[in-house]
């Protein structure tokens, strides 16, 4: 935390190595976030690069005290969001000029590779509802309270928790036969 | 229907890597929008401040005495020091040239700490570089002779266009010839004046003010800062270095650039001391691509080397399989390659003795070839082994806490690490004896190396 914080005041002062240190340190985990959150690697990669984009454009809007962790996480789960939520305009984008102009700067072998256990994981995750995938990794991978969860879902702490339950249990039965493995 | 827990377990046996290529070229695609955020705040900030202060009357006389004061002071600094120029403009104008020669003198050393830090350089070399946009690099390199002067012992080629280096040594009448894919060919560039300028620019740097080199007056820069040395780290786990340009004040070229660096090997407990200069530059010389145009004798034996197009674990693992295919075990340590010992050679002294079914293969195949027609078969073959030598350097530079246990592992051992690095604060990912990968808590790693046979 205390690395974090003077990575973050480091950054605040425009010193380009405290970025590829927090990029280093932050790409494989929010990579294996946004996967399990949109079940499609390729999609994660653009919005942990969005992520990353927005962390570069505006690092000044993180305080020294605030956490850089949950400042991340609350970046790609809104990120996420507002493509789900714009999905048919973001899918038109793609066949306009500055998605065309994307694409060639978008690397062309893959950012992220994934082991077979991320990838049965990201296949279970997809098939349960938005809102209870997104409490499950919140919960799992993020490591993030209800409360926090509550908050970042707008929702009550009550509906949350319902939300982890009835997730749990259908990543159960999803599961069942891939944990025995 | 399983528990929590083992959901939980199963979410943190669950790992993303990332690509090397893709991952630089997403931070290129990052350092650029922050660089131009920083700019574009700090002229913001600085006419928000201007804005502010011009708001009040009784500010603004406090500023125009500010000004005042600072002017006298500037016009001080300016007379003694000759600050004036912008070290962006440098860049700018070498940027525009099109090829320049330059010779740098070298000396370094490998010394244990405690020795002499006075006298600590027990090697020179002398190289004498052509670099041009359109054709690449050419460096001719000497050693002080023992009966004095420079004896010329090798030449290097950095062919851009070509995606082709050629290193030839005088001294072992070899050459090696390295194929190189698009995306490497950044990374081929070469680190000179222009590097170090752009690198400068991306960390706190002085000006040393003006002073005369070889008649010409010239304007310096400097940069101690640690993670300047970062580009050029080769594993040491700290770089202490003073990294000065002077410039023509007229043309706002370089004309000499130098650097003294002490890099320490906290592991062998031992440090190295550098010392480079670089002078005698001539800029916007005319050249020819014959001046690109190595020429090797009809006597020198060469080799060509091919690496994969992408450094992966996977082209690692593959580079691991067929070593221990061919061998019936792992190679001892790694890299395998040192200096012009290829390790093509070592391969196949390696596979003349083993009976394994590659092994008798590769021996069948190679029946009546000539040794010309041998290399060349070899290329490919030997492809992810040469990934393997780079993907642990790489792991070096990025200081990832590396280990490989070719000598302890063997491919049946499916507990024993073989290769291991760092993969985040608390995580490695681990290779085992099978070739199966893992990413496990520091914790676990800890426990699986104390396992190991000393």
């Amino acid at each position: 935390m205390l690395q974090d914080k003077l990575l973050i005041w480091r950054l605040r002062r425009g010193r380009v190595d405290a970025l590829r240190q927090i990029y280093d340190k932050y790409k494989a985990y929010l990579l294996k976030l946004a996967i399990t959150l949109t079940g499609d690697a390729c999609h994660a990669e653009d919005v942990v690069q969005d992520v990353f984009l927005k962390l570069a454009e505006s690092y000044d809007r993180i305080s020294v005290h605030g956490n850089l962790r949950n400042f991340l996480i609350t970046c790609l789960v809104n990120r996420i969001r507002t493509l789900r939520r714009d999905g048919r305009r973001h899918q038109a984008a793609q066949f306009d000029g500055s998605a065309i102009e994307r694409s060639h700067d978008s690397p062309p072998e893959h950012w992220a590779v994934v082991n077979e256990q991320m990838q049965r994981i990201s296949e279970a995750m997809a098939k349960l509802p938005v809102e209870q995938r997104e409490v499950v990794t919140l919960r799992f991978e993020a490591g993030l309270g209800f409360r926090q969860i509550a908050s970042l879902q707008n929702a009550s702490i009550n509906t949350v928790q319902g939300r982890y339950r009835y997730g749990m249990d259908k990543l159960r039965s999803l599961l069942n036969g891939e944990v025995e493995k | 229907m399983k528990s929590a827990d083992e959901i939980k377990r199963l979410f943190n046996s669950a790992a993303v890597q990332t690509n090397a290529a893709p991952d630089d070229a997403v931070f290129e695609t990052l350092k650029t929008a922050y660089a131009r955020t920083v700019e574009h705040k700090s002229a913001q900030r600085e006419l928000s401040m201007w804005r502010s202060v011009m708001k009040s009357p009784s500010a603004k006389l406090a500023a125009a005495a500010v000004v005042v004061i600072a002017c006298l002071i500037g016009l001080s600094l300016w007379r003694t020091t000759g600050s004036g120029i912008a070290l962006a403009d440098v860049l700018a104008r070498m940027e525009q040239v099109k090829a320049y020669r330059s010779t740098t003198s070298a000396q370094w050393s490998e010394k244990v700490t405690g020795e002499d830090p006075n006298n600590p350089y027990n090697f020179k070399a002398r190289l004498t570089g052509l670099k041009s946009k359109e054709y690449g690099r050419k460096v001719t390199s000497e050693e002080l002779d023992p009966n004095g002067g420079w004896s010329k012992t090798g030449e290097s080629y950095y062919l851009l266009p070509k995606r082709t280096l050629i290193s030839i040594s005088l001294k072992q009448k070899k050459y090696r010839r390295t194929e190189f894919d698009d995306r490497w060919a950044d990374g081929w560039g070469g680190d000179g004046p222009l590097e170090w300028t752009k690198r400068m620019l991306e960390y706190k740097y002085e000006s040393l003010g003006r002073s005369t080199i070889d008649g010409i007056e010239v304007e310096g820069f400097r940069t101690t800062d640690p993670n300047y040395g970062i580009p050029i780290n080769r594993g040491e786990s700290k770089i202490q270095g003073d990294w000065k340009i002077w410039v023509d004040v007229k043309t706002r070229l370089p004309v000499r650039c130098d650097y003294t660096c002490v890099l320490f090997y906290q592991m062998e407990n031992k440090k190295k001391y550098e010392h480079i200069v670089v002078h005698d530059f001539q800029w916007d010389v005319p050249v020819a691509a014959a001046d690109f145009e190595p020429v090797i004798p009809d006597d020198y034996t060469g080799i060509v080397i091919r690496f994969p197009a992408h450094i992966t674990e996977e082209t690692t693992i593959q580079g691991l399989k067929v070593w221990a295919e061919l061998l019936g075990k792992y190679p001892e340590n790694i890299p395998i390659e040192a200096d012009f010992a290829d390790v093509g050679d070592t391969v196949l002294r390696l596979a003349e003795k083993s009976e394994t079914p590659a092994a008798m293969r590769l021996k069948e195949e190679m029946k009546g070839l000539t040794d010309e027609q041998i290399k060349n078969k070899l290329v490919d073959f030997l492809m992810p082994i040469r990934g393997l030598d780079l993907f642990y350097m790489r792991l070096q530079w990025y200081k990832k806490d590396r280990a490989y246990y070719g000598k302890i592992a063997t491919p049946k051992d499916a507990d024993k690490v073989l290769l291991r690095w760092k993969v985040s604060d608390k995580e490695y990912r681990v290779i085992f004896g099978d070739l199966h990968g893992e990413t496990v808590s520091a914790e676990k790693l800890a426990e699986l190396e104390k396992a190991l046979p000393k």
